[in-house]
């Protein structure tokens, strides 16, 4: 795409600079935005001849934001000139490229083609464009598809960050009692642990289970693009992470439950995550109306006190804290061999650095 | 011939269409979705310029996306030429 021939040009904006972002945040300001420079890549800005200000789109990953088009310029060709442009950018490196709109203006971009996912209401809608969409993914399903003479079919959606005692108690519970299990791996690289290194500790931890199948979750579960504050963890629960908990749930509730046939979904009972917490909430609410029963795990325990708040619960979250703070030998009872062989390795070395620099 | 990259060409705009191509496994031969606000006028023209231009650049495994703002035929041609130049990389001298 290219703007040569048209009566606009382009600039990108300099993030360095603050007359620059002061710029388009108060133009967003206005259009009723707030402009977080942190929370995307790149940003173009549209003007006319004149150098008045036209429009703006940014984009983070394959995500684009704050697509806005000025009133007086909605009549020209310029929102479909930024979209084409940004769209244009994803497209090289990714396979999909996904919108997060209100509902309302969800009809402008699906006129450009873009194909509505899910929606929210009143804040979200999900849209998507590109190569591959969420009906590529089906169909990868299916191929995974297992045929099964019960109605036993279950689910599990993990990250493993890193894989512990507790996810494998909840896959092998899960597996004894159902007839085949499918294990969905989050397969964002936005945790300490890379995809690689979950999918192996994974994998070896569970080679002794023969019906359970590992799928990676592609953007459509608990990803950057769709559910990007799970990963930020963030104490206080909004509205914005209740929303996107919920278009995660939807899509897997429209998409990925009728694909596989699934019956029951099982999660651990979350004690210190809200975001997890809030998310189990979510499930509860959306997936029954489908068909596919939420069944919630005590999580498994270590120690004498099983009961009441003194539990010691094995957690990811208690794993990565132990590592950070270099004390090794009190998580030991919370791993599985698989993965305590790799943080002693050398492989797991940049891990351990990194997690130092976390909150 | 046979894909050697995803490439795209053209643009949302009116007037414009929009092509993804993509290869796919040898044998699984051309999938084509066309989406068109005028398709249930020009349809069919549009299908048969799109299969014109495969068959001229011998490409017979590809999946296309193809998004129409009521392009017109020539058009529709160079946006085809061009997707296809890129995909197979036979394209030079430009920014791609």
């Amino acid at each position: 795409m290219n703007f040569e021939d048209t009566d606009f040009r382009y600039e990108y904006l300099d993030v360095e600079n603050p007359y620059d972002v002061k710029l388009v945040s108060n133009f967003l300001k206005e259009n009723g935005y707030d402009y977080l420079s942190e929370a995307i890549d790149s940003t173009v800005i549209l003007y006319n001849l004149n150098d008045e200000l036209i429009g703006t789109g940014s984009y983070k990953n394959q995500t684009l934001k704050y697509v806005v088009v000025a009133d007086k310029f909605r009549e020209t060709t310029a929102f479909p000139l930024i979209v084409s442009y940004l769209s244009d950018k994803i497209l090289a490196d990714n396979k999909r490229c996904f919108v997060f709109t209100k509902p309302e203006t969800s009809v402008l971009f699906e006129g450009l083609g873009f194909k509505e996912i899910t929606r929210a209401e009143p804040l979200f809608s999900v849209l998507e464009f590109g190569y591959e969409s969420i009906k590529t993914y089906q169909k990868n399903l299916l191929k995974r598809k297992v045929e099964t003479k019960t109605d036993d079919v279950a689910t599990i959606v993990v990250n493993c960050n890193p894989f512990t005692l507790g996810h494998q108690y909840l896959i092998e519970k899960a597996a004894a009692e159902n007839e085949i299990v499918y294990l969905f791996v989050v397969e964002e690289d936005l945790s300490a642990f890379p995809f690689e290194v979950r999918l192996k500790m994974i994998k070896e931890g569970i080679a002794h289970l023969d019906n359970v199948v590992i799928i990676g979750t592609g953007p459509y579960i608990v990803s950057g693009a769709i559910f990007p504050n799970y990963f930020l963890k963030l104490e206080s629960w909004n509205l914005i992470s209740e929303k996107q908990a919920e278009v995660d749930v939807k899509i897997f509730a429209q998409y990925i439950v009728p694909t596989l046939g699934i019956k029951k979904r099982y999660v651990g009972t979350e004690h210190y995550c809200r975001t997890t917490r809030a998310y189990n909430e979510a499930m509860k609410k959306i997936l029954p109306a489908v068909g596919c029963e939420v069944y919630e795990v005590d999580r498994k325990t270590i120690g004498m006190v099983t009961e009441g708040e003194n539990k010691n619960c094995i957690s990811a979250s208690k794993v990565r804290l132990a590592m950070k703070e270099g004390r090794f030998n009190d998580i030991q009872d919370f791993i599985p061999e698989v993965t305590k062989k790799f943080l002693l390795s050398e492989e797991s070395a940049d891990i351990w650095e990194r997690l130092k620099f976390v909150d | 011939m046979k894909l050697i990259k995803k490439a795209q060409a053209g643009s949302f705009e009116s007037s414009d269409i929009l092509i993804l191509a993509s290869p796919v496994e040898e044998g699984e031969g051309r999938d084509i979705q066309i989406e068109s606000g005028v398709f249930m006028q020009y349809g069919e023209t549009i299908e048969k310029l799109i299969h014109q231009v495969l068959d001229q650049f011998e490409v017979n495994d590809v999946q296309l996306q193809i998004h129409d703002k009521g392009a017109i035929e020539p058009v529709i041609l160079a946006r085809m030429e061009t997707v296809m130049q890129r995909a197979l990389e036979m394209q030079k001298g430009t920014m791609y």
